[in-house]
C-alpha cells in the first residue's frame, strides 16, 4: 500500500468521511471515468487510480492501515501547485459544439523551492553527431560547447559522451565529473567521418545514462545531429519510449536544414524533453549551454499530466508553453511534460471541445492531474489534482478572456498557421498554401515580427512558383513561431 | 459559429483567434470595455455592425464614390476590374476611375478586382502602386478579402463604399 498518495483527494472527500460517503463518492467517480462510459484515454488513467483507491478505502481494515501509514505524510509540505484558468467562466446554452481552453500552471511552492541549496544533480549524456557533414565549423563548435559543459558541471554530476556516425563510440563512459582535463581531451578526439545513423548513438547513450539512473537525479540525454537518419526512426522512437519508462528524457537539437524535425519532435515529446533548431554553427554553444543550465534548474523531474474529460467532452490538443514551448502528444496518457524549474512555472495550454449544451447549470467537465518527482526532497510521484467546473447559462454577460490565455493562444495560433500552410504544401494545394503563408505574414507583421514575416512572404512566393518550401525557410518559420511562445507576456517582468 | 470578419472562415464558438487567418476576435489589450448605455449604445452598435457578407445570384453591386452625387450600379461577374482606362494599350477596366479624378488620386490602371466567390464577393489588390485599403486596412497584393455590405474601400486616395442590392 502506497501511503504517499492522498487517496481521499482522488474522491474529493475529507479523511473522516464515513464508509457510506466513500461508497457514494466511488460510485459517482466511477460513473464519470469508467472506460465503458468514457472513451477518453485520460479517463482510463483516472479510473485505474479510482479503482485502486477504492480497494483500500472501501475496505475498513485496509483503510485503517492506510490511515495509520498516512500519518507520516501529514505534515508533508505542498511541493508544487496546479492552477487552472479556463478561457471562459460561463458558457452559453448553445446547440453547437464550443471550444474551451485551459491554461494549467504548475508552480513550485515557495517554501520548498527555497530549501534548494544547489543546482539539481545531473546524470547527463551527450550524444553527438560526427558524420562527415559535421566537418569543420559545426564539429568545432560542438566540441567547444561540450568542453564548456564539462567546465560547468561539478563532481556531484555524472556525465557520459557518445559520438556517432554510422557507428557509435562511447568516448566518455558515465562517471562523476572529477577529471575534467581528461574528459576535455576525449572531446577533442572526435573526428568527422561517416554517415548518420542515430539509433546506434542513441542506444549507446541511453545505456550510459541508465548506469547511474537515480530518482534524485536529472536523467537526461541530449542528442545533437545535422542529418536525417535512414530507416531506423521507428527503432529510435521505440527506444525513446523505453527510456521514458525508465525516467530518462531526451532533448533533440538539429543543426542546419537537413534533419527531420518531425522525428526529433516526436523523440522529445515521447520523453518530456525539448527539441530545437540551431540555424548556425555559432549558435551551437549557446543552445547547448542554455539547455544544460535549465536542466540544472530542475526542482521536480519526470512530470506527467493526465487530462480526463467527461465522456461527452473531447480533448483536442495539449501544448506546453513554458519553460520551453513544445507540442506534446495527447496519447498515450499520462503525458510526459518534462521538468519543473525552481524559479518559473511550467505552463500548458489544453484545448477541449464541449458538446452542445441545452440546459443551464453548473458542471464539472474535466479532471487534470500532475505527478512528478521532487528532487531535493527525494519525494517520488508527488501528485496534485484539480477538477474543473464551468457554469452554463442563457445569454451570459460577455467576458474578456484572461490575458495570459489570450497572449499564449495568439502566439500558438501563429505556430499552427505555419503548420497548416505546411500541410497545404504537402497536399499539393498551392493556392491554399500561398494564402496561408500570406495570412501568416500579415499576422506576424501585426505582432511586430518583421523578420519572420519577411520569411513567410519569401516562402509564399517560393511556393507559388515552385510548389515547395525551402527546408531552411520551413524550419525557421516552424521553430521561429514556436519560440515566440517563450517571449515574456506583455506586462510580465522579463526574467 | 463565429464567422471571421477578415477571411469568412467558420470557426467554432469559443475560439479566440481565427483558425485560418489568425485574426483576433477580441481586443488584444484585454482592457475591460466601457459599458455604453441608451442612445450611445444604439449609435455605437450601428456604427460597429458588420454588413452581411452574403452576396447571392440575384444581388448587384452599388458603388458610392466619396463626393460624387450618384451611385454607380454594377452587374457582378467573375472578375470585375477596377482601375483607370488607358488609351494607348486599349485597356478598359469594368469600373473606370479616370472621370472621378483617378489619376490625381493615385489609382493604378490595373488597381484592384472584385471577384465572385461562393455567395460572397472578394476584393483583391492587383499589385497597385499606391495600394488598396479595406476598412482602413491595407491589403496584401493578390490576397483576396471577403467584402461586406457597406465596406469602405480606398484605392490610392480615392475612397468609395460598396453596397449589395
Amino acid at each position: 500500500m502506497d501511503a504517499s498518495r492522498n487517496l481521499y483527494a482522488i474522491f474529493g472527500i475529507p479523511p473522516d468521511a464515513t464508509q457510506e460517503d466513500i461508497r457514494e463518492a466511488y460510485r459517482v467517480a466511477a460513473r464519470r471515468f469508467h472506460p465503458d462510459a468514457n472513451p477518453n484515454e485520460g479517463a482510463d488513467v483516472q479510473f485505474r487510480d479510482i479503482a485502486s483507491a477504492y480497494e483500500v478505502l472501501g475496505n475498513p481494515l485496509l483503510r485503517a492501515e492506510y490511515d495509520a501509514a498516512r500519518r507520516r505524510y501529514q505534515n508533508e509540505p505542498n511541493y508544487f501547485s496546479l492552477r487552472v484558468t479556463p478561457s471562459k467562466r460561463v458558457l452559453s446554452v448553445l446547440d453547437e459544439p464550443q471550444v474551451i481552453y485551459l491554461l494549467a500552471e504548475i508552480t513550485p511552492m515557495r517554501q520548498s523551492a527555497q530549501d534548494r541549496k544547489q543546482d539539481a544533480r545531473l546524470n547527463l549524456t551527450l550524444v553527438l553527431d560526427r558524420s562527415t557533414s559535421m566537418k569543420g565549423d559545426r564539429l568545432d563548435k560542438v566540441k567547444i560547447a561540450a568542453q564548456q559543459i564539462i567546465d560547468q558541471l561539478t563532481t556531484d554530476d555524472i556525465l557520459s559522451l557518445v559520438s556517432f556516425s554510422d557507428r557509435a563510440d562511447v568516448l566518455i563512459p558515465a562517471a562523476r565529473v572529477t577529471d575534467k582535463t581528461s574528459m576535455r581531451a576525449m572531446v577533442n578526439m572526435m573526428r568527422a567521418d561517416g554517415g548518420t545513423e542515430i539509433f546506434h548513438g542513441l542506444l549507446a547513450g541511453v545505456k550510459e545514462c541508465e548506469r547511474y539512473l537515480g530518482s534524485q537525479l536529472v536523467n537526461h540525454v541530449i542528442l545533437l545531429t545535422d542529418g536525417r537518419t535512414f530507416g531506423d526512426e521507428e527503432k529510435c522512437l521505440e527506444l525513446a519510449e523505453q527510456a521514458a519508462d525508465k525516467g530518462i528524457a531526451i532533448s533533440a537539437m538539429g543543426i542546419g536544414d537537413e534533419w527531420n524535425d518531425v522525428f526529433l519532435d516526436a523523440l522529445a515529446s515521447t520523453t518530456g524533453g525539448s527539441s530545437s533548431f540551431i540555424n548556425s554553427p555559432a549558435a551551437v554553444v549557446r543552445f547547448l549551454n542554455d539547455r544544460v543550465r535549465s536542466l540544472g534548474a530542475a526542482f521536480a523531474e519526470r512530470l506527467h499530466m493526465s487530462v480526463a474529460p467527461d465522456s461527452d467532452v473531447n480533448l483536442e490538443s495539449v501544448f506546453k508553453l513554458m519553460p520551453t514551448p513544445q507540442p506534446v502528444d495527447i496519447r498515450p496518457q499520462p503525458i510526459p511534460i518534462g521538468a519543473l524549474e525552481y524559479n518559473r512555472p511550467l505552463s500548458v495550454l489544453v484545448q477541449l471541445q464541449m458538446p452542445p449544451s441545452s440546459k443551464p447549470g453548473f458542471r464539472t467537465f474535466v479532471r487534470l492531474d500532475v505527478t512528478g518527482d521532487v528532487l531535493a526532497a527525494d519525494r517520488q510521484k508527488y501528485k496534485v489534482l484539480s477538477d474543473i467546473s464551468i457554469e452554463i447559462a442563457q445569454n451570459p454577460a460577455p467576458e474578456e478572456p484572461p490575458l495570459a490565455i489570450l497572449d499564449a493562444l495568439g502566439k500558438l495560433t501563429l505556430y499552427r498557421m505555419q503548420q497548416k500552410a505546411e500541410d497545404s504544401v504537402t497536399r499539393g494545394n498551392v493556392i491554399e498554401a500561398t494564402r496561408r503563408l500570406e495570412n501568416l505574414a500579415t499576422r506576424l507583421l501585426a505582432v511586430g515580427q518583421e523578420d519572420l514575416a519577411q520569411m513567410a512572404m519569401v516562402e509564399a512566393r517560393r511556393v507559388s512558383k515552385t510548389s515547395a518550401l525551402s527546408e531552411e525557410g520551413r524550419k525557421t518559420l516552424k521553430f521561429g513561431t514556436r519560440m515566440l511562445l517563450a517571449l515574456p507576456q506583455p506586462g510580465e517582468e522579463s526574467r | 459559429m463565429k464567422i471571421c470578419p477578415y477571411c469568412a472562415h467558420a470557426n467554432r464558438e469559443g475560439e479566440l483567434f481565427c483558425e485560418e487567418c489568425g485574426h483576433p476576435f477580441v481586443n488584444q489589450q484585454g482592457v475591460a470595455t466601457t459599458q455604453l448605455v441608451g442612445e450611445d449604445r444604439a449609435v455605437y452598435e450601428q456604427r460597429m455592425a458588420w454588413g452581411t457578407a452574403r452576396f447571392d445570384s440575384q444581388s448587384s453591386i452599388l458603388i458610392r464614390i466619396q463626393n460624387q452625387a450618384d451611385p454607380i450600379k454594377l452587374a457582378p461577374k467573375d472578375e470585375l476590374m477596377l482601375g483607370r482606362a488607358d488609351v494607348r494599350s486599349e485597356w478598359m477596366p469594368d469600373l473606370d476611375m479616370s472621370s472621378f479624378g483617378g489619376a490625381e488620386l493615385g489609382v493604378s490602371r490595373r488597381h484592384a478586382a472584385i471577384r465572385r466567390g461562393e455567395n460572397t464577393l472578394m476584393l483583391v489588390d492587383l499589385g497597385s502602386a499606391n495600394g488598396t485599403h479595406l476598412n482602413g486596412q491595407r491589403l496584401t497584393p493578390d490576397q483576396p478579402r471577403v467584402l461586406r455590405d457597406g465596406d469602405e474601400i480606398r484605392m490610392g486616395k480615392l475612397v468609395f463604399h460598396i453596397y449589395f442590392k
